[in-house]
């Protein structure tokens, strides 16, 4: 039982995520370069979803990946050409195009951007599980671990939705969010690798923390992308009331709405299953190690707050009267009750959870 | 139907059930003028079951749970409650009033709960009618003209309208869609189908399920119960009200219905960490026991620990917390032992674990003894005050302060074993006195002597029953599975027409899925296309497949619009 620490892989680790602060930080320029000095890609793409679009249309071709795309980024029945909401496909270039090609397509400061993003994905990974080896256990015993983990799925999980759905726009607010958790993480909560106390040694601990990790990384990037719909949503009214011009500035360059509202849609239907499971496996674990599956412990309050408030968000969006802003508002405070729960009730409220090991 | 204009409209009317995502309510009710009784209740129960009905307890819910993260609570912290109470004399009794030492019983907050489950019952039921309507009820008619729905395409075929309909019926059956032919007489060629319809079941799943959840803790708080109980090492217990010391029984349970095994603690092993930043916090616990499941029956051993429960004729009992237990021999006047025993202290630092206590003579004679001390497992001096240093017993050594006169535990108060009250004693030394194993203290005036002997660890247990607590995991697995359900499945129709062309045909497939659905459909769909086109070309092998028609919308309308 008695485990002690393997130093060479705790400073593996920690100079990995210090690497990764770096390179993200670089991303994080690369993305704010494309942001300030790129090619306007709005015009090109407006004119590229007006044109006649029959062939690429014509589901039978020979490319699978042209198969059924219309035109628009995203499946909208109410987006075709010519329908409604022809603005839905203004601002992300159109997926008919493979990854690949449309990373090419993208400008040299978004090739940059997504290269470093990548590189400081792996670099991330790696200082995760070499402190996982550093310690024995998996590397989500404290609150400094956890924030490494969880922004690790925040950044796997974002550079998947930017080459899923080309969604490069994002990269300056999503690896910016990243960098100042993560960078708060290292200089205020550092904690050096060690051991467990005997309440967490349990493998519930590994399913229960990995779950609410998993899922408070992909809440964190449908939190950045909630944010941004209320921009741009703030942005469009501005523009319908004459008090902003259209197509200038940094906000014309991020998506439209309703874009918006879908990726954070399936971002928090994403994570809620697994938010749902982190709280039934931690209730199985508090069973196993206090006797109880359920005591109000303040954290367990708090995430059952926050499960409530996206479920909350998940029937205002199917709600008359609540979809778009007061959907995305409600999602927003599901997330703050998050955040309230990881860095004030955990750290701050003594409760049977008080695991966090800050000061 | 067939009058469709913009593909927004054609997904709207053709899933009139549930054009709203997630919980299609009446998401506003029409107000209309009450009648007379049975009208108020029906008006107050639609507006109860409305989704924003729904929405504002869901947010109460999420509301009225935090008071009782913030404030001590009666159910899992009483003294912390009492403490409250002394340090905000005015404020607390107005919170008591609220009901907030007590949020998760407060009526409130039931009320909360209690109207939400109403509305979701009110909601889920008729859902659930309907979804088995719907089951039953054939896919709506092909829309006239498939090219304006989100997803289409058409090619040529070489066989004849009717043939192109039947492969396309047998191809779609075979992915298990339900289907819909023209009826006798309707001499156009189309076909619809539709699937996805365990996405609403999934839905009624989840909420089903969340109302089991609450009625498995109903059961748990009905019929369950909790109990402490401390013991040292060395004793037994068996588990019947008396030998515990507490027991918390739920509404429906009583004293006779407790499951009567008994336990032996035999050995009490705490490890700690003894270098690195983790030096003092505890690696291990380990209660050695032996238990037998019921009166007469074979003791078998059981290592006891943290997250290492012992499940016992349909309890539960739980290692909760450990400590020291130093053993005094007291001799009285008489120069007779009058107490010779463990005597459980409680830590006041679970860092170090300094642990307080008191040793109670009742039966020295001619005056009652009393003993306040301090346990200091490993003492070290700071600056003439002992202080420890490691949790773990390192030449331990008691500090005490003796007491003789009346303990008053005749007064028929109850009184804490671990508190003493001196209001009736005097102190008999003016400074504590410290005793390492072994060693004595001989009281002033002849009262006695105190030898410190050595010491046990006490560690005490949590036995509970909570038969709701299985019922309540097989509810939440099932929500989960329906939320998956509800998440992933995607509910969606296709259609095929067919119109002569030449010698042959010209097939067109539109297809449309719920807007909300999490994505993906037109992979499904092109793939399905493909498949199509396939099953066609081999039902007609020998004629290469004609040229590829768009989906101009121009172009379409003379095709299809016959």
């Amino acid at each position: 039982m008695l485990v002690s620490v393997n130093q060479t892989w705790a400073t593996i680790s920690g100079d990995f995520l210090i690497a990764a602060l770096l390179i993200y930080s670089l991303a994080l320029l690369a993305f704010a370069g494309d942001f300030a000095f790129g090619r306007p890609r709005r015009a090109a793409a407006s004119r590229v979803v007006n044109k006649p679009v029959a062939q690429l249309a014509t589901v039978g071709g020979p490319a699978p990946d042209s198969a059924g795309t219309d035109g628009v980024g995203l499946d909208d029945a109410g987006s075709g050409p010519g329908g409604p909401a022809d603005v839905v496909a203004d601002s992300l270039p159109p997926l008919r195009l493979s990854a690949w090609q449309a990373v090419s397509a993208a400008g040299s400061w978004v090739r940059a951007a997504i290269g470093f993003s990548i590189l400081g994905v792996v670099a991330h990974v790696i200082a995760v599980v070499a402190r996982g080896l550093a310690v024995h256990r998996a590397p989500w015993g404290n609150m400094y671990e956890f924030i490494t983990a969880l922004t690790c799925i925040a950044a796997l999980f974002f550079v998947y939705v930017m080459i899923r759905y080309r969604a490069w726009t994002l990269g300056v607010f999503v690896m910016g969010a990243i960098v100042l958790a993560l960078g708060l993480a290292e200089t205020l909560i550092y904690t050096a690798a060690a051991p467990l106390v005997p309440a967490l040694q349990s493998y519930w601990l590994s399913i229960h923390v990995t779950a609410m990790t998993l899922s408070t990384g992909i809440f964190f990037v449908a939190a950045v992308l909630g944010i941004l719909y209320l921009i741009a949503q703030r942005y469009r009214k501005r523009v319908a009331a004459g008090k902003a011009n259209a197509g200038n500035g940094l906000i014309a360059r991020i998506p439209s709405p309703e874009q918006l509202d879908k990726l954070t849609y399936r971002a928090v239907i994403f994570g809620f299953p697994i938010w749902t499971f982190g709280v039934i496996a931690g209730a199985i674990w508090a069973d196993q190690a206090w006797g109880r599956y359920w005591g109000w412990d303040p954290v367990e309050t708090w995430a059952f707050v926050t499960w409530v408030l996206y479920a909350c968000y998940l029937h205002a969006r199917a709600t008359a009267g609540w979809r778009g802003t007061a959907s995305h508002v409600i999602q927003l405070l599901g997330f703050a009750s998050l955040m309230t729960n990881m860095l004030v009730v955990q750290v701050f409220i003594t409760g049977m959870h008080s695991y966090a090991g800050v000061g | 139907m067939t009058d469709v204009h913009v593909p927004s409209d054609v997904s709207a009317e053709t899933f009139p059930e549930d054009a709203v995502p997630g919980l299609p309510r009446n998401a506003s009710p029409k107000p209309e003028v009450p009648q007379a009784n049975w009208g108020w209740f029906r008006w107050a129960w639609r507006q109860l079951t409305s989704m924003r009905t729904a929405l504002i307890l869901l947010f109460l819910l999420a509301l009225g749970a935090i008071p009782g993260s913030l404030l001590p609570q009666e159910g899992t912290d009483p003294a912390s409650v009492q403490n409250y109470f002394t340090a905000h004399q005015t404020l607390a009794p107005w919170l008591n009033h609220l009901g907030l030492f007590n949020v998760y019983a407060a009526p409130w907050f039931a009320a909360i709960y209690l109207l939400l489950f109403a509305s979701l019952v009110g909601c889920v039921v008729p859902r659930t009618f309907r979804l088995a309507g719907t089951a039953r009820t054939p896919p709506p008619r092909a829309p006239r003209n498939l090219s304006r729905l989100p997803n289409s395409s058409s090619y040529r075929v070489a066989l004849p309208p009717d043939q192109a309909i039947t492969v396309a019926a047998a191809f779609l059956g075979g992915k298990r869609f339900r289907l819909r032919k023209p009826a006798e007489g309707d001499k156009s060629s189309w076909i619809s189908a539709e699937k996805g319809y365990l996405r609403e079941a999934g839905n009624l799943l989840f909420h089903l399920s969340l109302l089991g959840v609450l009625c498995s803790i109903a059961v748990g708080g009905l019929f369950g119960y909790k109990a402490d109980k401390l013991m040292v090492e060395g004793q037994s217990f068996s588990d019947t009200v008396t030998s515990l010391d507490e027991f918390h029984p739920g509404r429906l349970v009583s004293g006779s219905d407790l499951a009567p095994f008994s336990i032996t603690l035999n050995k009490f092993t705490a490890n700690y960490y003894t270098s690195g930043d983790s030096r003092g916090e505890p690696s291990s616990f380990d209660a050695s026991i032996d238990y037998s499941p019921s009166p007469g029956a074979p003791a078998k051993p059981y290592d006891l620990r943290i997250n290492q429960p012992l499940s016992v004729d349909s309890a539960k009992v739980y290692l909760i917390g450990h400590g020291y237990a130093p053993v005094f021999t007291v001799t009285d006047a008489r120069g007779k032992v009058v107490y010779d025993e463990a005597t459980p202290f409680v830590p006041q630092n679970t860092g170090t674990l300094l642990s307080d206590g008191v040793v109670k003579v009742a039966g020295a004679s001619p005056t009652q003894l009393g003993f306040m001390g301090v346990f200091v497992p490993s003492p070290i001096d700071v600056g003439g005050v002992l202080q420890s240093y490691f949790p773990s017993a390192n030449d331990p050594v008691v500090s005490l302060i003796a007491y003789a006169g009346n303990l008053g535990m005749n007064s028929g108060i109850p009184q804490s074993v671990y508190q003493l009250d001196t209001t009736a004693m005097t102190q008999l030394t003016a400074k504590p006195f410290a005793l390492a194993i072994g060693q004595s203290e001989t009281l002033p005036g002849g009262q006695g002597k105190i030898t410190f002997d050595g010491y046990k660890q006490w560690v005490s247990l949590a036995v509970t029953y909570d038969p709701g607590q299985l019922p309540a995991l097989v509810c939440a697995i099932l929500a989960l599975a329906g939320l998956l359900l509800s998440f992933l499945v995607r509910r969606r129709r296709v259609f095929v027409r067919s119109v002569p062309s030449g010698d042959g045909a010209v097939v067109t497939i539109g297809g449309l899925a719920r807007t909300d659905a999490s994505g993906g459909f037109e992979d499904e769909f092109a793939e399905l296309v493909t498949e199509l086109r396939a099953a066609h070309g081999e039902s007609a092998p020998d004629i290469p497949p004609g040229e590829t028609a768009s989906r101009a919308p121009g172009e379409n309308d003379t095709e299809t619009g016959a």
